[in-house]
């Protein structure tokens, strides 16, 4: 029962643009779809954030590093099929969170969070100023189309659907790493690091294999985003798109799958439909946001989802 | 199954262990008594690989774990109960005992649900140690004393060969100490034990050999009864008032 309405659910958002396009205008399935990619991402740092502990605020260098492999790679193989390039981020993307997560999953609290941020820097001083791969401060212009076989996904509705499969996919394989041995072990290191070790775990291990994990899928997002814009920028990998993921999990409700959707989908119309209702001189939407964040950091640090659990709690005592 | 040997550590100018020496046979159940800052704390620490000696060596089977971390102490079969209770705050007793089990089989066990084995066996060792009817209630939720008995079944579930209990009966009422003593005096007598210990009731109850620290080194070591009679520890420990009943 609970399987086939998950079921029915994931077919209704990957299907949104054939049957919405009665009421919806195409910038319906645009916001989604950068929304969905916004949610692949937070969903990768709350692996991180929520689950295990890990409060990094330097995660768009693997969205970054993703969104470079994919449209570097394409040019250099020659190449738009699906395979290459999105394998390309992917593998790229794991390949720096190792690399970064070797030296930051020893530190713990603020200094995980502050070496994070400072390791994300580098990955961004190097996008931004090795102009002959990257592109520098033009960004990475002709990203090739994502194809499958002979199927071209750059146009609007099935590039929607690309972004869409890959949301699925993607809250599956949380889900399921959420249910697990795994999944429990990551919530005790988040728990009680000490008492994990004195039970026989390599908690550094752990936290190193979450960290590949949840840059391996933040590198996939990135790749998205390259496919839908066919641009890199390397704002990309930059502090502002960290501190966005971060938000978005934190309005949302970390350690929740429903919680990253749910911010996600917050920020998009906040970034996206709100200053569209305002005059066009007001730029706001950032301010905006911020204002939003601080209230949900002083009022409620569970998040929409964990307003909603409580509200519910409420009226199902009365 | 433990030989220590001239172990040391310094905090800076203050020897908190200053060469000890112990010995604990298989199956021994050993107390270790001594006054606030004699160094027991630091060596059961240092045996669980928290505190690492200055100098000296561990041996735990006939092998040397003087430098293996605390992680790998444990796969090893050391158990640690803490002085304060270190638990999962949020989780369900359940769930903080399952822990344990799932650490003998690790954690790289993705995409598939915790097996009901493990609840199972973490819902056994919790009625073992009296929280049968608890198991849902979050560690955090749970009193002092009943803590202190999640605290020992997490450390049962690790299915170890050496129990380390520091102050396994601190700030509990006389009832719970009395409790919580025969349920370690129940224990399977393969189990070797050492065991830190204010409670002198709860140290004669347990006990077959006891050694005294003071100052960072074993002044007395010997059978409980020896120890109980010795002039030297009621000077040191117990205070020359006071005496051992």
């Amino acid at each position: 029962m609970r399987a086939a309405l998950v079921a029915a659910a994931a077919a209704a958002v990957v299907t949104f643009p054939y049957w919405s396009r009665p009421w919806a205008s195409p910038f319906a399935t645009t916001l989604l779809r950068d929304a969905l990619i916004l949610a692949i991402f937070a969903l990768s740092l709350d692996l991180l954030v929520g689950r295990a502990g890990m409060p990094s605020l330097g995660h768009a260098a693997f969205f970054g590093a993703g969104a470079y492999a994919a449209g570097i790679a394409g040019q250099r193989f020659a190449t738009d099929q699906l395979p290459v390039t999105l394998g390309a981020a992917a593998l790229v993307g794991a390949a720096l969170a190792l690399l970064i997560g070797v030296l930051v999953v020893r530190s713990e609290g603020i200094f995980f969070l502050m070496l994070t941020l400072a390791l994300a820097q580098i990955v961004f001083a190097i996008a931004f100023q090795w102009t002959a791969v990257t592109g520098g401060s033009n960004g990475l212009s002709g990203v090739g189309r994502p194809m499958l076989a002979a199927v071209d996904f750059s146009a609007p509705d099935l590039m929607y659907v690309l972004v869409a499969v890959t949301f699925v996919l993607a809250v599956l394989v949380l889900w399921g790493l959420a249910r697990s041995p795994y999944g429990r072990a990551l919530t005790g290191v988040r728990e009680n690091e000490r008492r994990m070790r004195a039970l026989g775990y390599d908690t550094a291990r752990l936290r190193l294999s979450a960290f590949v994990i949840a840059g391996t899928i933040a590198g996939i997002a990135g790749a998205l985003s390259a496919y839908s814009t066919r641009f890199v920028s390397a704002q990309d990998a930059g502090l502002g798109n960290s501190v966005r993921a971060f938000v978005t999990v934190l309005v949302g409700g970390a350690g929740t799958l429903g919680g990253p959707i749910v911010g996600s989908a917050l920020v998009s119309l906040i970034e996206r439909v709100v200053p569209s209702l305002l005059p066009t001189d007001l730029r706001i939407a950032d301010a905006i946001l911020g204002i939003v964040f601080i209230g949900f950091v002083l009022f409620a640090r569970q998040g929409v989802v964990g307003l909603g659990h409580a509200t519910l709690l409420r009226v199902s005592r009365r | 199954m433990i030989e220590i040997r001239d172990l040391r550590r310094a905090f800076g100018g203050v020897m908190a262990l200053d060469g000890v020496t112990l010995t604990l046979a298989d199956g021994e159940r050993r107390a270790v008594i001594g006054p606030n800052g004699a160094g027991k704390t630091t060596l059961i620490n240092t045996l669980a690989g928290e505190t690492a000696p200055t100098g000296g060596a561990i041996r735990l089977a006939g092998r040397d774990i003087t430098r293996l971390r605390p992680w790998q102490r444990a796969r090893l079969g050391l158990a640690h109960v803490y002085q304060r209770t270190e638990l999962f705050a949020p989780l369900a007793a359940r769930d903080n005992v399952a822990l344990a089990v799932a650490a003998r089989r690790g954690p790289y066990r993705m995409f598939r649900a915790v097996p009901r084995s493990e609840y199972a066996e973490s819902e056994a060792v919790l009625e073992r140690v009296g929280l049968a009817g608890r198991e849902s209630v979050a560690a955090r939720a749970l009193s002092h004393g009943e803590r202190r008995q999640l605290e020992l079944a997490v450390a049962l579930a690790q299915r170890p060969r050496v129990l380390l209990l520091d102050e396994p009966t601190a700030g509990m009422s006389p009832l719970e100490t009395a409790r919580i003593t025969e349920l370690i005096a129940g224990l399977d007598r393969a189990l070797t034990i050492l065991i830190v210990e204010h409670d002198m009731d709860v140290v004669f109850r347990l006990a077959d050999r006891v050694t005294v620290l003071h100052e960072g080194r074993v002044i007395a070591d010997g059978a409980a009864a020896d120890v109980r009679g010795d002039t030297r520890v009621h000077d040191v420990y117990l205070g020359k008032a006071v005496t051992v009943a």
